[in-house]
């Protein structure tokens, strides 16, 4: 389907900007529910104890137990993304011109509503199975938000021919990033979400897995920086967030080994001293910040992965479509 | 009109299967219904008596759910609450509390507290096997043996329940233990109770199946509580059920038993110097010290306490490091199978047991106390031994004449946390580390 200039409509950009914004918070809150195992801190759903989502008393969810702030703070965050949803639907299908995308952001709306259906059901079976899924769809959502918003970008629509060019391979390689980013979270969350009965052997089998991910991930990061910015310079749109993709794979690392120490501690502590003094704090400030840090910036990397992925398989695409009228031009002469 | 009437009922129906799947797939919170029997100890038994004990595993477990109630419905034994020694040990309310699904209320009140903070490590059944323990350094405490390493009791006694609620408030030091010093105080009485009752409930498992192995004939269908002579033979029933009810108010009564079997610590005369408080006192508080260190240097070395043996000469950790701790030994030295033989202890790791690890001394040296860090905690330690670990107690005088006295006891103590500060070059010195100059 060609698309024109004009279906590029500053409005619609900008709803599904918000909207990819405002997931994050909604992530990270989402992950505190699950640091602090918060998650049944409200008992019903889709109310909370008994009021309309909205209507419960600021003073009870505000000053109440950490536990109910959390827990109902995700409640009102999911339902701003629901309503930026449909804000999104409305705005293109008044001002954007394509039929995908319109038809695109009605799946952006049920995506949103069958992650609040998730965690709702999460709620009322009283389901840690569910919170789990509940917890790898939510970087989906992210991920499709980010993909709402490149796609409603004037780069684009208006398909501007950028140059220099990225390596060939980079569009390849980003995507198998988003793959390979979005699985290591899968099995990071199988860790986090371990229950009692889950044998040891499952968990270890976990911990290599995203530790064999990890690597992998931090290699393609570095590929992608050499690919797209240091051997051939790309242009600004993919070599700014791949500069920033290599730097938050960087500090997930560090946020990986932190994970661990707060959680188990080393197993060669002695060989350290000063971690050998140190005394986990369960729940505490520090612990759960790093946790839920890298809960989050897990759910980032795919986010600014995906971004890569689609902006360098379309900037791929126009010049694939220069090179492709160059020869047609050619053949005519 | 058309067209988004086409292309939105497509995505609903999928959304529909989608949730209708989800729902399916993961289904509820589902109960744990039991606690999974000690089926390691169970091996060992089996090697022990050459008999099959999978009869007497399942009719323990049937025993202990009926006493004990499951991880979601915890029961404090009828015959222990109607006890009046023995009622208070554990509260049924607390119990409750600690167990089932993880939740919380408006008013901050946490229940299932022990699956929220503890599973992962020690398990449903707290047998030290939860799904993280193979990573752990040292592995996740078993309680089901009724041992505890840190203690203010003598070595073969129980915890009392102020010291599981320390180690719950402390945390442990350089290992993986967390402190729960954020959970309000209802939480950790809680989770002191459901600690003590595993212990419990873990100890009355293995002493039932000890007595099946080693007083029935499993072979030819003996059992520790057979239902039939309900009926056909009263009196040889209900001295079955007594034997079951003995066995649960002996282990339960070796708790009860822990907070008058307190060690008492002589505390040195106020003029005594003590390493931190008097380091930099006057000199001749320093020359005190210096001397107290030295005596507890040749402690150290002696015979008596003989510390060197373990914890080497230069301190660090570095003597006998070839041991394993009690919980190890329980199946393989006591079962007669070598902890190093892959093959042998194989049958062992197929039914939950992790791969036995020595247990290390401690580095004397890298001022890292397990057990708390106080001179109390360390004078504590040298009289008490380790319960589970070869670490000894040392006699003390005059109920041992060959033991310590209470006076070199401290000393002990003072050369202990003098250690961190002493070069290794210098150990011999008898200058006090804190008066030398640095190399």
């Amino acid at each position: 389907m060609r698309e024109t200039s004009s279906s590029y409509s500053p409005l619609v950009h900008g709803v599904a900007v918000v909207l990819t914004l405002s997931v994050f918070p909604l992530i990270w809150v989402g992950g505190l529910v699950t640091t602090y195992d918060a998650g049944m801190a409200v008992p019903d759903w889709p109310g909370t104890y008994g009021y309309n989502l909205f209507l419960y008393p600021p003073e009870t969810w505000l000053s109440g137990p950490f536990d109910l702030f959390v827990e109902h703070s995700h409640r009102l965050l999911g339902a701003l993304a629901g309503f930026l949803s449909i804000g999104l639907v409305a705005a293109a299908w008044r001002y954007d011109t394509r039929p995908w995308f319109r038809t695109w952001t009605v799946w952006v709306l049920i995506a949103v509503i069958v992650q609040g259906i998730l965690g709702g059901l999460r709620v009322r079976m009283d389901a840690r199975t569910l919170a789990m899924i509940h917890g790898c769809t939510g970087p989906l959502f992210f991920a499709i938000a980010t993909s709402t918003a490149v796609m409603s970008s004037r780069l684009w629509i208006e398909r501007t021919a950028l140059s220099p060019q990225s390596a060939s391979w980079v569009p390849k390689l980003a995507s198998i990033m988003v793959v390979a980013s979005y699985l290591q979270l899968i099995v990071g969350a199988q860790m986090r979400h371990v229950i009692g009965l889950t044998s040891h052997r499952v968990f270890m089998g976990f911990v290599h897995t995203h530790l064999t991910l990890a690597a992998m991930v931090a290699g393609l990061a570095i590929a992608l920086l050499f690919g797209a910015s240091m051997f051939t310079s790309a242009p600004r749109p993919i070599a700014r967030p791949t500069t920033i993709l290599a730097l938050l794979v960087l500090v997930q690392i560090g946020l990986g080994l932190g994970t661990w120490i707060v959680n188990y501690a080393l197993p060669w502590s002695e060989i350290t001293e000063g971690l050998a003094r140190y005394t986990i704090s369960a729940k505490g400030y520090w612990e759960s910040l790093i946790v839920t840090a890298h809960m989050a910036t897990g759910s980032l990397i795919i986010s600014v992965s995906t971004m890569v992925s689609l902006r360098s398989w379309r900037l791929a695409s126009v010049q694939g479509i220069r090179e492709g009228a160059w020869l047609w031009k050619k053949q005519l002469a | 009109m058309n067209r988004l009437r086409n292309h939105s009922s497509g995505p609903l129906v999928i959304t529909t299967l989608i949730a209708v799947a989800v729902s399916f797939l993961s289904g509820c919170e589902v109960p744990i219904a039991s606690f999974s029997s000690n089926l390691v100890f169970a091996k060992r038994l089996e090697i022990d008596s050459g008999m099959k004990m999978e009869p007497a595993v399942n009719e323990t477990q049937s025993i202990l759910a009926e006493m004990f109630g499951t991880p979601d419905q915890p029961t404090w034994p009828k015959l222990l609450s109607e006890d009046q020694e023995l009622a208070g040990l554990v509260s049924q309310q607390r119990l409750t509390r600690a167990a089932g699904a993880v939740r919380s209320d408006q008013q901050d009140n946490h229940f299932g507290l022990f699956r929220e903070h503890c599973v992962h490590c020690h398990s449903v059944v707290g047998n030290g096997v939860g799904p993280t323990s193979s990573f752990l350094n040292p592995y996740p405490r078993d309680f089901r043996m009724g041992i505890f390493k840190f203690k203010t009791t003598p070595k073969g006694k129980k915890p009392t329940r102020e010291d599981v609620m320390r180690l719950l408030t402390e945390g442990i030091m350089g290992t993986s233990m967390p402190s729960f010093r954020l959970l309000k105080q209802d939480d950790l009485e809680a989770l002191t109770d459901y600690a003590i009752y595993l212990a419990i409930r873990g100890e009355v498992e293995r002493r039932l199946m000890m007595e099946a192995a080693s007083e029935l004939d499993l072979d030819k269908g003996e059992r520790l509580l057979d239902p039939a002579l309900k009926e056909s033979a009263p009196d040889d029933y209900q001295d079955q059920l007594r034997l079951i009810e003995e066995t649960v108010t002996k282990v339960a009564q070796s708790w009860t038993g822990a907070a008058s079997s307190v060690t008492k610590v002589e505390a040195p005369p106020a003029d005594y110097p003590l390493f931190g408080r008097d380091t930099a006192g006057s000199k001749e508080a320093q020359d005190r010290l210096g001397a107290s260190i030295a005596n507890g240097r040749s402690i150290f070395h002696g015979k008596i306490a003989n510390c060197a043996s373990c914890h080497g000469n230069t301190a660090m950790g570095d003597g006998q490091t070839n041991d394993y701790d009690d919980w190890t030994k329980d199946w393989t030295i006591l079962a007669k199978v070598d902890p190093r033989d892959k093959e042998h202890i194989q049958p062992f790791l197929d039914v939950g047991a992790l791969k036995p690890r020595n247990i290390l001394p401690r580095n004397l040296r890298s001022g890292i106390y397990r057990g708390g860090s106080q001179p109390v905690d360390l004078y504590h330690r040298i009289v008490q031994g380790i319960d589970g670990t070869p670490m000894p107690a040392v006699g003390l005088k005059p109920d041992n004449p060959q033991g310590l006295s209470t006076e070199e006891v401290w000393d002990l103590v003072n050369y202990l946390l003098s250690l961190p500060y002493e070069h290794i070059t210098q150990q011999s010195s008898q200058v006090p580390p804190y008066q030398r100059e640095n190399p």
